[in-house]
């Protein structure tokens, strides 16, 4: 592979190396998180996050596993950095967007390490083109505390269902609300906007319904301006599990299948814009 | 009033408001015992449409009108742009609905549409109404001279070759065919711009009636909304006329709805001078007057005995909820024979083109005939002599002579 040798000339200082024979198999999801400009990178032997927060009140993680990645290798437990996740998104798309069939372009991602940029080299059809994009002192991401033993009301949903509900969402209102209950609506997603109000109604045995778990009855509202960038990873996904704990705080996670069928995770964490009364 | 759609009627529905939508900002709901009418006029008021759906088309209607007053008789006027988007993809709607159920919330208020989509979800909106007076026009198409009716397709086809920006067109009607062709107001716009003509015998519609030979010129853009739909429908058109400068109505209608546009015309200037167009204004309208039967031109169509009224006029007269006075033909007979001081220059913002303004090029006009509406801003004292054919409905005087447009 040409590529290999190209590395040898930077030396084998690499903290981390990671190779994908199809760059799409990356770049997809992050568009799926592309909402801000700055990501925050954590690399484990587990594989690759990527973080993007938005006015500490919405948090993006995409997950891609080091399985899907065709060489992945870290020379440390924790490699992070943050950079520009336009800049690289347009540098992993550099060959352009579209795809034909049977051409795929190839990604090499290294980094040295703290101070030293991310380096990437891109082949197609023979062309090779080098990036280097300055990296900065990652932050540390917010920790929504949200875990499983909090968790009131989940339900997983098949993505089709809800993409019709999401691309007609009223944009002039400010919220989103969603309703989760043992008992009618069951799921119900609710806007309020100029011309009146539009709710979506889910009943829990509908067939697109493939888990429904509510304790108790519970309505948030989550900004609106903060969950549409969420429809990218919706637009994305197959399926999408929908969770909200006892303070409020939702918790959306997209199981996304890449162009090789192999499963990436993307979640949206979200806090609530204001209480409202359970009943 | 609540009423509930079917699957297959909840497409037609949606197009009807696509239609609508081409013509006004605002839709009007009046549910009557005749069925559910969906009314639009544009801001201009040059440009009127009007559906109703009678209770065939419903799974389930029941307009709630119980006697006189306040009981559910309702006059609902809702913003188009909220109404629309919720019958925008109509692709989607055909897959994934399974009825529409709409009720109208007096105490509140708001009109309710509930989707019953597959998979057992339901999409609830809810929107806010505003009272308003209800809107109809009058046009009797049973008086024009001309009538022209033809297979969609043929509509279809003919006006596929006008782009889609063409704004007005003029059709031009002889015992012998019937020509279509791009109209340019602005001498520079006709150097510039691609000219389309075309024509066609008699014998390519299904019905040809011609009283008196015209030529009409209105907004191509207008009636697009109603071509479409009903070509999807397959239904053929009507169009009812009479000499420029009088109103053109194009209508559809099958057993369960009944849907007409009806459309202001200019009062060409080539074939006339603005003295004469007044004069000639008169003998049409006597003649449209004294018609009961189209003894003007030969009818060279296999039309059918030479009956004024093959069809009804359809959508043309609905009475409204509130029961708003009709005209009668002979009253606006009078009016249109009364030729008057032709001053009234109500130029449209439609028929202008942008950034020129209100100013009224000496050689065209448009008669606002639909709703008599006069325009003061035109600050020339000119009074209409012109019948407004929109009263509301809370008027008494059966809208005679009204000065000012009732909407």
């Amino acid at each position: 592979m040409p590529l290999s040798t190209q590395s040898q000339t930077e030396g084998d200082n690499y903290v981390l190396v990671a190779s994908l024979d199809n760059v799409r198999n990356l770049s997809n999801i992050l568009k799926a998180i592309t909402f801000k400009d700055h990501a925050i990178f954590n690399a484990t032997p587990n594989g690759l996050k990527v973080t993007v927060e938005d006015s500490k009140c919405l948090q993006a993680n995409a997950f891609i596993q080091a399985e899907i990645f065709q060489e992945f290798t870290i020379r440390e437990d924790s490699v992070g950095f943050q950079v520009n996740l336009t800049v690289l998104l347009d540098c992993l798309t550099i060959f352009g967007g579209s795809t034909v069939p049977g051409v795929a372009t190839a990604l090499r991602m290294c980094y040295n390490g703290y101070g030293y940029p991310l380096t990437l080299f891109l082949e197609e059809g023979g062309v090779v083109t080098v990036c280097k994009i300055n990296t900065q002192e990652p932050e540390e991401p917010i920790d929504f505390e949200f875990c499983s033993t909090n968790v009131t009301n989940k339900v997983i949903l098949q993505s089709e269902s809800l993409k019709e509900a999401f691309s007609e969402l009223d944009m002039t209102s400010e919220v989103l609300q969603i309703t989760m209950s043992p008992s009618q609506p069951y799921f119900r997603l609710s806007t309020f906007g100029n011309s009146g109000n539009a709710h979506y109604d889910y009943p829990k045995d509908s067939d697109m319904m493939e888990l429904f778990q509510c304790t108790k009855t519970q309505t948030n509202r989550y900004k609106m301006s903060l969950l549409k960038p969420s429809t990218k990873a919706l637009a994305l996904s197959c399926k999408v599990s929908v969770r909200t704990d006892s303070r409020g705080f939702l918790s959306l996670q997209y199981l996304v299948r890449n162009d090789d069928g192999q499963i990436c995770f993307v979640e949206y964490y979200c806090c609530p814009d204001e209480e409202v009364e359970e009943e | 009033m609540k009423c509930v759609i079917e699957r297959n009627g909840v497409k037609v529905f949606g197009k009807a408001i696509h239609a609508l939508a081409r013509i006004g900002d605002e839709l009007w709901l009046d549910p009557v015992m005749k069925g559910l009418a969906m009314r639009s006029v544009n801001s201009a008021h040059s440009a009127y449409a009007c559906f109703l759906f009678s209770p065939l088309f419903f799974q389930h209607y029941s307009p709630d009108t119980g006697p006189a007053q306040d009981c559910g008789t309702v006059k609902c006027k809702l913003v188009m742009k909220s109404v629309l988007p919720l019958f925008r993809c109509l692709a989607t709607i055909e897959r994934n609905v399974d009825s529409c159920q709409i009720s109208i919330n007096l105490p509140d208020n708001r009109v309710i549409f509930q989707f019953h989509c597959r998979h057992g979800i339901t999409k609830t909106h809810n929107m806010g109404f505003q009272e308003s007076e209800a809107l109809q026009a009058v046009f009797p198409s049973h008086l024009c001279p001309n009538v022209l009716k033809a297979q969609p397709r043929l509509l279809g086809d003919m006006v596929m070759h006008f782009p889609v920006s063409q704004e007005e067109i003029t059709l031009s009607m002889s015992p012998l065919r019937v020509n279509l062709k791009s109209y340019y107001e602005d001498e520079s716009d006709q150097m510039k711009a691609m000219h389309t003509e075309m024509s066609l015998e008699p014998s390519e519609f299904d019905y040809f009636q011609v009283g008196v030979d015209s030529d009409i010129t209105f907004c191509l853009k207008e009636l697009r909304g109603l071509l479409s739909f009903a070509e999807s429908h397959g239904l053929p058109v009507s169009a009812h006329f009479g000499a420029a400068g009088k109103p053109v109505a194009f209508s559809v209608e099958d057993m369960v709805l009944e849907a007409s546009v009806v459309l202001a015309t200019l009062v060409n200037p080539e074939s006339r001078t603005p003295s004469q167009a007044t004069e000639a204004q008169a003998p049409a309208a006597l003649r449209c007057g004294g018609v009961a039967e189209p003894t003007e031109g030969p009818c060279e169509a296999d039309a059918g005995p030479p009956q004024a009224q093959e069809f009804p006029s359809a959508g043309e007269l609905i009475a409204s909820s509130q029961g708003s006075p009709v005209f009668s033909g002979t009253a606006l007979m009078r009016e249109f024979t009364r030729t008057g001081e032709d001053s009234d220059r109500l130029r449209t913002p439609r028929y202008t083109h942008r950034g020129r303004g209100i100013t009224t090029p000496p050689s065209s006009k448009v008669r606002s005939l639909l709703f008599g509406a006069v325009s003061c801003e035109q600050g020339d004292g000119c009074t209409s002599m012109l019948p407004s054919l929109v009263c509301s409905s809370d008027t008494e005087d059966g809208g005679e002579e009204r000065a000012s447009g009732a909407l």
